[in-house]
């Protein structure tokens, strides 16, 4: 198999509201495509003539544009953006919140098998079309729409309110002290946002006192011990992710020994069902089997451990999410996340910093998005691109190995991937 | 190294005079919040202060910074002033009510040893020297003009103004805090009238009231915001700003600019005559529940908005303009086509479109020449009007239009006289600089 380089990327400043802007879903792609473009020094004309040869591809992430903008074949769609796109095989790929990852999947496996050597990775998601009851309900479709969606009002919320309430019953943990992990969790996530100029939260104000505070009128409970504080919120945006194979970088005159590339990944599905999932993982030591499973495959197939981890992105949606992640990365045993929260290892100057760009609850979290978002934000700091929010070690060396978890639905979708130097 | 550490200041106490107003109330609640400190509400009377208290952390979102405010009045003012680091007066903008009680702050101190306080002031147009000078002499140096902008959660831009008295270590202090704990855009601006955010919008807003004047056969305010709309790089048309923001506050800032500046643009601070008589008939704006526009509830119980109409001197439903360079800019724009919407002002020669295209020029250009008066660099016009009035800023504009040559080129053709004079061309093409701010995310797809 070849090896996959990371060109890099672009992300939209996740606080605008592209609806408020009257701006439709071609001007989002416009701007993303464009600004990954000139990101990576390519040309328009170098699209075209990859394609002459038959050697791109474009494979779009998205959740669920039927719903938010009544819009279908999403792949086609991208020929509305420039007629460079004309004959380009592209197609959309979907895990709900992890839709973006399956579409790097797939890039990476043709650039892997040499079928092409240019694959453009595009995740987005407009959300802010609807109000945010309707929005809860479209993401309802993520979980077993008829049994733990449908006629429930905000039903991601409860989900993970109700894996808040299964992980202080697993590990018999005290409840304040999970619950202040948690608040800990959001106060950090918040606090990173601050440091990335396209974070949605980076004027917003959050401290420990208020997350820790739930069920007051500007924290309400919102999914069984969860308040709004442990969520992320309804976010516009899009985020490209260039690849590419070794040919392409001696092509553009890229030294390859200096450009990060795909060391690992993993890719596992756990029980649709919550409850299928909590009965499932009953005499396992992992409160979300399935999840460490997927992160103990892209280690073994990167032939790392999490002692070679230097950051980590996670799919924070909630913070019972990060929490579990926790574990599974291997930073803590299971039972044991609350040590690493409290003893700052994950936080921005931790020796395992989780989420420095902010993760879904600070930078925010469009759906489609978020995957791509992720790897994008690995390949910034490997690569030392990540400006105010850059990751070093107590050497002042850049990080060597970065790791991302992407799940969609409950967990239920898990994708990892490990990118790096060297 | 902290923030404080090379001059041994800490803001830990913060003092809010005037605290029951809406700006008093919510700037203690950034002090308050993203700076964790123990924040004195001080308003005339105890009930206001508690009520202050009770609507401000409605504003960051967070009843967490609620137990750090407590609410006063002015018989504790004596004791605030004791225990805070920094006093920040956000009183009526009134030059009489402003002495008096920056004259209290002076007689507390001035028997006292506290010379390390930080006292600022939130006035959007008053001589910050002149409030300084009300000091004694070693007072004088910590005095510091602090200007926030409405809202203040939203609007992050604070303008900080040093007098000749100024200890710039002090301010430098002050500067740093206010970026790197406030989260706030910090801009230094000199000690002129307005500063420097409110000099280039009220420049624009003024114009656009002057221009309603003179278009007023056409339909005078509604007819120039549809030509100023969102799709020029704002949330909201000129005129609908100048209504919420007040007629009587606007008056009060552009009356200021007339008397007391001297450059290319100051017949346009020249506040029109029909809006002298609209503020003395009450009719101030959305506060007053009219003014330039009015809403009025119908019986259905539907809320209409009307305008006033300059030419017949009543209000009247607003025209729905539908003019053909706005129809085409919004569609390319929908669809993320900036240049193709730029192209469709530049080529479009109504008369609409060319009113429009020259706002947008002379926008650049005015404020280009303001922050070289007031500001310190080509960016603080940037930052003042992105972070202060949502706007696209000036430079950003630039861009939008194609760049530095393909403005100026625009501007020798569309400018004349004063306007052209006043700037050298040649010498902004040199120093003109790429904008810091992305023009796509202001220029809105909306009419």
């Amino acid at each position: 198999m070849s090896r996959v380089y990371i060109m890099g990327g672009a992300q939209t400043d996740f606080e605008r509201n592209w609806s408020k802007e009257g701006k439709n879903e071609i001007a989002l792609l416009k701007e993303a495509v464009s600004d990954a473009l000139n990101e990576t020094g390519i040309e328009v004309s170098e699209l075209v003539q990859l394609n002459e040869e038959n050697r791109i591809g474009c494979f779009v992430g998205n959740f669920i544009a039927e719903e938010y903008v009544q819009q279908g074949h999403l792949g086609a769609l991208l020929t509305e953006v420039d007629p460079a796109f004309y004959g380009i095989p592209s197609a959309r790929y979907e895990a709900a919140c992890a839709s973006s990852s399956v579409a790097l999947d797939a890039a990476i496996t043709k650039i892997q098998a040499n079928e092409y050597d240019l694959a453009i990775v595009i995740g987005w998601e407009l959300m802010k079309t609807v109000d945010s009851k309707t929005c809860g309900d479209i993401l309802g479709r993520a979980a077993f729409y008829e049994k733990e969606g449908k006629g429930i009002d905000f039903p991601f919320p409860k989900l993970f309110g109700k894996l808040a309430d299964e992980t202080i019953k697993k590990y018999g943990l005290d409840e304040r002290r999970y619950l202040d992990a948690l608040a800990r969790i959001s106060t950090i996530n918040y606090e990173n946002a601050k440091r990335n100029p396209l974070a949605q939260t980076r004027k917003w104000f959050m401290d420990f006192e208020q997350a820790r505070h739930r069920g007051t009128e500007t924290n309400a409970l919102i999914g069984g011990k969860l308040g709004i504080s442990d969520c992320s919120q309804v976010t516009d945006g899009a985020a490209v992710v260039i690849l590419a194979s070794e040919k392409f970088l001696a092509e553009k005159g890229m030294e390859s020994t200096k450009v990060p590339y795909v060391k690992g990944y993993g890719h596992r599905t756990a029980p649709m069902l919550f409850e299928k999932k909590m009965k499932d993982q009953e005499n396992n030591p992992y409160i979300l089997p399935w999840t460490r499973q997927t992160v103990v495959d892209a280690y073994r197939r990167s032939g790392l451990t999490v002692e070679d981890i230097d950051v980590f992105e996670t799919h924070d949606c909630f913070t019972s999410s990060e929490y579990a992640a926790i574990s599974a990365f291997g930073i803590t045993e299971p039972g044991k996340e609350y040590v690493a929260v409290e003893d700052g290892r994950i936080a921005f100057g931790g020796d395992k910093p989780i989420n420095p760009s902010g993760g879904l609850i600070g930078c925010g979290h469009p759906v489609g998005a978020s995957g791509a978002r992720m790897f994008l934000d690995l390949y910034k700091q490997v690569s030392g691109k990540a400006g105010a929010y850059q990751i070093r070690n107590k050497n002042g060396r850049l990080p060597e190995n970065a790791m991302m978890l992407n799940i969609g639905g409950t967990a239920t979708t898990n994708y990892v991937f490990i990118i790096g130097r060297g | 190294m902290g923030i404080g550490e090379s001059t041994g200041m800490q803001i830990e106490t913060v003092t809010i005079l005037g605290a029951n107003g809406t700006m008093g109330r919510n700037i203690a609640a950034i002090f308050a919040s993203f700076g964790r400190a123990e924040v004195y509400l001080v308003s005339r009377t105890m009930e206001k202060s508690i009520q202050a208290r009770e609507k401000a952390y409605i504003s960051v979102r967070a009843e967490s910074v609620k137990e750090r405010m407590m609410p006063k009045d002015y018989s504790d003012l004596k004791e605030c002033v004791e225990k805070s680091d920094l006093i920040f007066e956000a009183c009526a903008e009134s030059w009489e009510t402003k002495v008096e009680i920056h004259r209290e702050i002076a007689g507390y101190m001035e028997s006292s040893e506290m010379t390390d306080k930080i006292i600022c002031s939130g006035t959007s147009g008053l001589s910050i020297t002149g409030l300084a000078e009300l000091y004694p002499e070693k007072l004088r140096k910590n005095v510091i003009g602090m200007h926030f902008f409405n809202p203040p959660y939203n609007m992050t831009l604070c303008e900080l103004t040093p007098t000749v008295y100024t200890d710039r270590s002090v301010f430098d202090y002050v500067l740093k805090y206010g970026k790197s704990v406030l989260f706030r855009t910090m801009v230094e601006v000199k000690d002129s009238p307005a500063f420097l955010g409110n000099r280039i919008g009220f420049q624009f807003i003024n114009e656009a009231l002057q221009m309603a004047e003179q278009y007023k056969y056409n339909g005078g305010i509604d007819y120039i915001d549809a030509i100023l709309g969102p799709f020029t790089g704002r949330a909201m048309a000129p005129l609908v700003t100048a209504d919420f923001v007040g007629l009587d506050v606007h008056k009060a800032i552009v009356d200021n600019l007339y008397k007391n500046t001297n450059d290319w643009a100051h017949d346009t601070f020249f506040l029109p005559e029909f809006a002298d008589r609209l503020i003395h008939d009450g009719k101030l704006g959305k506060k007053t529940g009219a003014g330039l526009y009015k809403t009025v509830l119908h019986d259905s119980g539907v809320k209409i908005r009307q305008v006033y109409d300059i030419e017949h001197g009543y209000y009247r439903e607003i025209m729905q303009y539908r003019f053909p360079f706005v129809e085409d800019m919004v569609e390319a724009l929908k669809t993320g086509d900036y240049s193709c919407a730029f192209q469709i002002l530049e080529e479009n020669h109504s008369q609409e479109a060319v009113i429009c295209c020259k706002f947008m020029l002379k926008y650049v250009l005015y404020s280009l020449t303001a922050a070289r008066e007031v500001g310190y660099n080509i960016h603080s016009a940037d930052d003042v009007m992105a972070t202060g009035f949502n706007w696209c800023p000036p430079l950003a504009i630039v861009e939008a239009f194609g760049g530095a040559g393909k403005f100026i080129r625009l501007c020798q053709e569309r400018l004349k006289g004063q306007q052209l004079e006043a700037v050298d061309l040649g010498e902004l093409k040199e120093t003109i600089e790429s904008s810091r701010y992305d023009y796509r995310r202001f220029i809105k797809a909306k009419r």
